[in-house]
C-alpha cells in the first residue's frame, strides 16, 4: 500500500461515520453531516476526503468560498481519491463554474474509470459547455458499461448528432432498434425514439426513407404522437415536391383549423387567385376557423380585398372582438388597403347602436394609430360618456395621450380602465406599466402589489423572484428616465441575472431528457439556450445599462450627486418596513423550519450589500462592465443597429479602435444613413487623429472617405434629409462633436417642411440639455406649443404639479381592499 | 391568431403571458419541465408578429394511485384580456385534450380553480364542459380554496 493511500484508509469508527457523512449529504441533512465530518478530522484532521465532504456541505449550507476551501485543502491532501477530485468539482458546479468542475471530474474518472455517477455528471457538464466531442467519448464509455439501459443508447445518438455527425447517430440508433424486442405499441419513450430517428434521415437528406420510416412506425402503433406524424409527413412531403403534400396539409388543417402555418403549407406555390379560391373553401368548410379568413385578407387586393375587409370588419364589429383592430393594422402597411378600410370605416352606420361601441372603438383605435390624436380622442370621450363601463375605452385613451405626449393624463386613463375591474391582474398590469411610464414609480408599486405575494418582502422582489422582464426593463426605464441611475442600473443588472438563471436551468435537463426519451425538445433547448440572449428585453437592457456606464465614465460627478442621501417619502418608508419585517418573518420561519426537520433550506442567496446601486454605478471598471454585458451580443451577431452604436461607444472609450470601426460597419451595413451612425462617424475622425493601421484605416476610409471633410460630410448628409426630423437632429449633433455652432439646426427641426413629432422633439430637448444649451428653455416652449396635447414640454415644476395631480385623483379613488 | 403546438422557443413568451394577466405564476424552469417532459400537450395562441397572446400549459399526472386512470391535468390556461372573445381558451383546450387522449391514453383531464375566479369558472364550466368534482380546502398559498374539475375525454 503507497504512503497516500494508506493515509486515507481511516480506522473501522471513523470509516463508518464516513458512510454516514455520505449519506447525511444524500438526504441534505447538512448539520448532522457537518458534526459527523468535523469528528472524523478531529482524530484525522489531514484527511482529504473528509475534508472535501465538509467543503461540500459547508457550500451547501451557502458559505461558498469556505467550501470551495476545505475542498481545496481536501484534494492537496489526497491528490489520487475520485472522491475528492468529484467533491471538488461539485462545489465548483455549485459556483456555475463549469469549466473548472469538468476539469476536476476529469481527474476523478482517471482515478476511477468506470464510476457511473461521475460518468454521467461528466456527460451533463460536456453539454452545458457544448464539447460535443468528449461528450461522444462519455456516451461511448456509458454505453459500453451499461448497454442494456435503452437511454445510453438514444444519448450515443444524440451525442453523434450534437457533435455534426448526423449518419453515425443514424448508425447508432440503427443497431439499437435491432436489439430491440417486443415493444409494445404505445409506448411513449419508443415513440420519441423513432421521431429522432426521423429527424436523423430528415437531416440526411434522405426524404423518402423518412416518409416510409414515418408510415411504416405510425401504422403500427410505435409512433403516438399523431400530430408530429402529420407535420412531419406534411414538411416531407413538401420538400420533395410530392402531389400528395396537399393532402397531407388539409389533413393538418382539419387537425387544428386555427393553425396559420398549415394554410401556408397548403397555398405554398399556388398562384394568388387559386390560394384566395382555397382559403374561401376552407372559410366555408370550417366556418368557425378564423385563419382563412384572416389570411384572405393578406393575398386579395383590389375589388376583392374591398369585399372580403368589409365581411371581416363588420363581422368583428358585430361580435365585439377587441382585438379586432390590432389583427387588421398590419393592413396598413398597403397604402391601398388602408384607403380601403377608411372608406369602409366611413361608409358603416355609427348610429346603428348594435354596432356603435364597437365600431367606435375601432375607429378610435384607426385615428390614434394614423396620429390623428384629438380625432381619436373626440370619439373616445363621446364613447365614454354613452358607455362608462367599457375599459378598452379607456385603455386606447391612455394609449392616445401616451404617443401624443401626456404620460400622466395616459396613467390617470388607464388606472379609470383599471378601477372598472379591480380583479384583473391584465389592467392591473397595464395601469403600473403606465404610472412606470409617467415617473410615478411609487404609485405603481402599489399597484402591482396588489396582485404579488403578500409575504414578500416587496412588490418589487417578489416580480423579481418570478422573473418578471416586463416588470424590470419597465421599472429600469422609469428610474434611468427619473435620473436615477443607479437604481435602473440595479435593474438592469437584475435582467441579466435572470437570463444568467435560465441559461443554469438548462443543466439539469441533459440528463433528464435523456432519461425521458424526449429527443426533439431537448434539441430545441439547447438551440433556444445558444441564442438566449437575443430575447428583446436582454438586448435593451444590455444596451441602456451599457449608455449609464458611459455616461459616468463621461461624467463621475454623477455619482457623488446621486450619493447624496435623499429624503424618502413616507411610501417609501413604509415600504421599507414592510421589506424588513418581512425579511425578519423569513428568517424566523426558515429558523423554524430547521429546527422541526434538521433538514436543511436551500442554498440561501448572500445578502445584498447594494442596494440602491451606487456601489456598481461607482465601479472602478464601468466601461468593462459594459463591455461585458454587451459581449454576449456582439457573439451572436445581433441585427439590432443601436446595439452596434453602443457597442463603439464602449469601445472606442476604451481605446479599442480596431473594435470601434468594426463595430460601425455592422452598423452600416444595417442601415448606412441612420442618424446614430452618422454621428459616430463624425466623432470617430474627430477622435482618432493618430495613425492607427491598414486594416482601421481601410475599414474606416469605406465608411468615410478621408478626402471628405467633415463639415461637408455633415452638410451633405442634412441635405439629404432635411425633411426628416431625426435626420436634421443628427446633423445638429454632428456639429456639437465638431464643437460648432449647432443651436440654428436643432431649431431647424420645427422648420414647416420638417415631420417633427413629440418623441423626436423630446430627443432634441434631452440634447439641448446634455449639451448645456442656453437656448433649451426657448426650444421647449416652441414645442409646447406645437404639441398641444403633450406635457412633456412643460417645466419641470409644472410637470411635477401634473405628476401630483394624477396621483391625488387616483388615491382619493383607490378601492377600499387596497391597503394604502 | 395562430393556434400552434408550444415549443421551448415559446417559454418566455408564455411566462409572460402568464405573469401580466394571472395572479398564480411560476419561474420559467416550470415551463420547461411541462414541455420537456410532455413535448405534445402544450399550446399557444401568437399574433401576427409572434407575440404569445394565450397558452395551455399541460402535464400528465404522475402520482397515479392504485387503479387510478391515466388523466391529463391543465397547470395553467390563459388569454390575454384583449384577444377575449375569439374562442381561443376553447381551440388551446380541445388541441391539448385531443393530444392528452391519443399520445398519452388520458381518460379525462382535471384542472383547478380559485373559487373566486368566477371568470375562469365560467369558462371552464360553462365553455369546456368541466364538471366540479371537490373542494381542496386552502390548495393555494394564500389560503383560498380550489375548486378541483374534470373533464371527461372517453365520451
Amino acid at each position: 500500500m503507497s504512503k497516500l493511500v494508506a493515509k486515507r484508509v481511516l480506522p473501522s469508527k471513523e470509516a463508518a461515520l464516513f458512510r454516514e457523512v455520505l449519506s447525511l449529504y444524500e438526504t441534505r441533512q447538512l448539520k448532522k453531516g457537518l458534526k459527523a465530518a468535523d469528528q472524523i478530522l478531529k482524530k484525522h484532521p489531514e484527511h482529504g476526503e473528509t475534508l472535501a465532504m465538509k467543503g461540500l456541505i459547508v457550500a451547501n449550507m451557502g458559505r461558498r468560498e469556505e467550501g470551495l476551501e476545505l475542498a481545496k485543502k481536501g484534494v492537496r491532501y489526497d491528490l489520487t481519491s475520485h472522491i475528492v477530485w468529484h467533491v471538488f468539482g461539485l462545489c465548483q458546479k455549485l459556483e456555475k463554474n463549469y469549466d473548472e468542475a469538468l476539469k476536476s471530474y476529469t481527474q476523478a474518472l482517471r482515478f476511477d474509470r468506470d464510476n457511473m455517477n461521475i460518468l454521467r455528471d461528466a456527460a451533463s457538464l460536456q453539454c452545458q459547455l457544448r464539447l460535443f466531442d468528449g461528450l461522444v467519448d462519455t456516451r461511448h464509455t456509458i454505453l459500453r458499461l451499461r448497454p442494456n439501459l435503452r437511454q445510453n443508447w438514444v444519448s450515443l445518438a444524440v451525442a453523434y448528432y450534437l457533435n455534426g455527425s448526423p449518419e453515425e447517430a443514424l448508425r447508432v440508433l440503427e443497431n439499437y432498434e435491432g436489439t430491440l424486442k417486443n415493444v409494445p405499441p404505445y409506448d411513449v419513450e419508443n415513440s420519441e425514439t423513432a421521431l429522432f430517428h426521423v429527424t436523423l434521415l430528415d437531416a440526411l437528406g434522405q426524404y423518402q426513407e423518412a416518409l416510409s420510416f414515418l408510415d411504416t412506425n405510425s401504422k403500427s402503433r410505435v409512433i403516438v404522437d399523431k400530430t408530429a406524424v402529420m407535420e412531419k409527413r406534411a414538411h416531407l412531403l413538401s420538400k420533395i415536391q410530392s402531389a400528395d403534400a396537399e393532402q397531407a396539409w388539409r389533413t393538418l388543417i382539419d387537425h387544428n383549423p386555427d393553425c396559420t402555418t398549415y394554410y401556408h403549407g397548403y397555398v405554398s406555390g399556388k398562384s394568388t387567385e387559386d390560394t384566395l379560391a382555397s382559403l374561401r373553401e376552407f372559410a366555408a368548410h370550417i366556418p368557425r376557423a378564423n385563419a382563412p379568413k384572416r389570411l384572405a385578407l393578406d393575398y386579395a387586393s383590389g375589388d376583392t380585398f374591398k369585399d372580403l375587409a368589409s365581411a371581416y370588419i363588420t363581422a368583428g364589429i358585430t361580435k365585439g372582438v377587441p382585438s379586432l383592430f390590432a389583427d387588421v393594422k398590419s393592413l396598413y402597411k398597403d397604402p391601398a388597403k388602408l384607403e380601403i378600410i377608411q372608406t369602409l370605416l366611413d361608409d358603416l352606420p355609427a348610429d346603428d347602436p348594435s354596432i356603435h361601441l364597437w365600431l367606435q372603438y375601432f375607429r378610435a383605435q384607426h385615428y390614434s394609430h394614423l396620429g390623428q390624436y384629438d380625432r381619436a380622442l373626440e370619439i373616445l370621450e363621446s364613447s365614454i360618456t354613452h358607455t362608462p363601463t367599457l375599459p378598452e375605452l379607456y385603455t386606447c385613451r391612455a394609449r392616445t395621450y401616451k404617443r401624443a405626449g401626456d404620460p400622466y393624463k395616459a396613467a390617470r386613463s388607464l388606472e379609470e380602465a383599471r378601477l372598472l375591474d379591480g380583479q384583473d391582474r391584465f389592467l392591473n398590469t397595464k395601469s403600473a406599466k403606465y404610472h412606470l411610464r409617467a415617473g410615478l414609480v411609487e404609485e405603481a408599486y402599489l399597484r402591482l402589489g396588489m396582485f404579488t405575494k403578500k409575504d414578500a418582502p416587496s412588490p418589487q422582489a417578489d416580480l423579481e423572484d418570478m422573473q418578471s422582464l416586463l416588470y424590470l426593463i419597465e421599472d429600469a426605464d422609469a428610474h434611468a428616465k427619473l435620473g436615477k441611475v443607479n437604481v435602473a442600473l440595479k435593474k438592469y443588472v437584475a435582467i441579466q441575472k435572470v437570463f444568467d438563471e435560465i441559461e443554469d436551468d438548462q443543466y439539469d435537463f441533459h440528463g433528464y431528457s435523456m432519461r425521458k426519451f424526449t429527443v426533439t425538445a431537448y434539441l430545441d433547448l439547447l438551440s433556444w439556450a445558444d441564442t438566449l440572449r437575443s430575447h428583446p428585453t436582454f438586448v435593451k437592457a444590455a444596451i441602456s445599462a451599457s449608455k449609464i456606464f458611459v455616461s459616468v465614465f463621461d461624467d463621475p460627478s454623477i455619482i457623488a450627486q446621486l450619493s447624496q442621501p435623499a429624503k424618502s417619502s413616507s411610501a417609501e418608508k413604509k415600504a421599507q418596513k414592510k421589506a424588513k419585517k418581512a425579511a425578519q418573518k423569513q428568517a424566523e420561519d426558515a429558523k423554524k423550519a430547521a429546527a422541526k426537520t434538521d433538514v436543511e433550506p436551500e442554498p440561501v442567496a448572500p445578502k445584498d450589500e447594494d442596494v440602491d446601486g451606487l456601489k456598481l454605478l461607482g465601479c472602478s471598471d464601468p466601461l468593462e462592465q459594459a463591455a461585458k454585458f454587451l459581449q454576449p451580443l456582439v457573439d451572436l451577431e445581433i441585427k439590432n443597429i443601436d446595439l452596434w452604436i453602443t457597442v463603439y461607444d464602449v469601445a472606442i472609450r476604451r481605446g479599442k479602435k480596431l473594435q470601434a470601426v468594426r463595430a460601425l460597419s455592422r452598423a452600416h451595413a444595417l442601415d448606412a444613413e441612420h442618424p446614430e451612425l452618422h454621428v459616430r462617424l463624425v466623432h470617430l475622425r474627430k477622435t482618432v487623429t493618430e495613425p492607427v493601421g491598414d486594416v482601421f484605416d481601410e475599414a474606416a476610409d469605406k465608411l468615410l472617405p478621408k478626402e471628405l471633410s467633415l463639415e461637408t460630410f455633415n452638410s451633405q448628409y442634412l441635405q439629404r434629409h432635411a425633411s426628416e426630423p431625426l435626420g436634421v437632429l443628427a446633423a445638429a449633433r454632428a456639429l456639437h462633436v465638431l464643437g460648432l455652432e449647432f443651436e440654428e439646426t436643432v431649431f431647424a427641426t420645427l422648420a414647416p417642411d420638417v415631420q417633427l413629432d413629440a418623441r423626436t422633439a423630446l430627443e432634441a430637448v434631452a440634447f439641448l440639455e446634455k449639451a448645456k444649451s442656453a437656448r433649451t428653455e426657448e426650444y421647449k416652449a416652441k414645442c409646447d406649443e406645437r404639441f398641444e396635447l403633450a406635457s412633456v414640454f412643460k417645466t419641470r415644476e409644472e410637470q411635477e404639479k401634473l405628476r401630483k395631480e394624477a396621483v391625488n385623483i387616483q388615491i382619493a379613488s383607490l378601492p377600499d381592499e387596497v391597503e394604502v | 391568431m395562430n393556434i400552434r403546438l408550444a415549443r421551448v422557443q415559446d417559454q418566455q413568451g408564455m411566462q409572460a403571458c402568464n405573469l401580466q394577466n394571472l395572479p398564480e405564476n411560476y419561474t420559467m424552469k416550470y415551463y420547461l419541465y411541462h414541455i420537456a417532459t410532455w413535448p405534445a400537450l402544450s399550446y399557444v395562441a401568437e399574433d401576427s408578429k409572434g407575440r404569445i397572446v394565450g397558452y395551455i400549459l399541460a402535464k400528465m399526472e404522475e402520482d397515479l394511485a392504485e387503479g387510478e386512470a391515466p388523466h391529463g391535468h391543465v397547470t395553467s390556461i390563459s388569454v390575454l384580456r384583449s384577444y377575449r372573445r375569439l374562442g381561443l381558451a376553447k381551440k388551446l383546450m380541445i388541441q391539448s385534450q385531443d393530444a392528452m387522449a391519443t399520445v398519452y391514453k388520458a381518460q379525462y383531464v382535471s384542472l383547478h380553480v380559485r373559487k373566486s375566479n368566477r371568470a375562469a369558472l365560467g369558462l371552464y364550466k360553462d365553455t369546456l364542459g368541466f364538471e366540479m368534482k371537490k373542494i381542496e380546502s386552502k390548495y393555494y398559498a394564500d389560503g383560498e380554496d380550489a375548486y378541483a374539475m374534470n373533464l371527461d375525454l372517453t365520451a
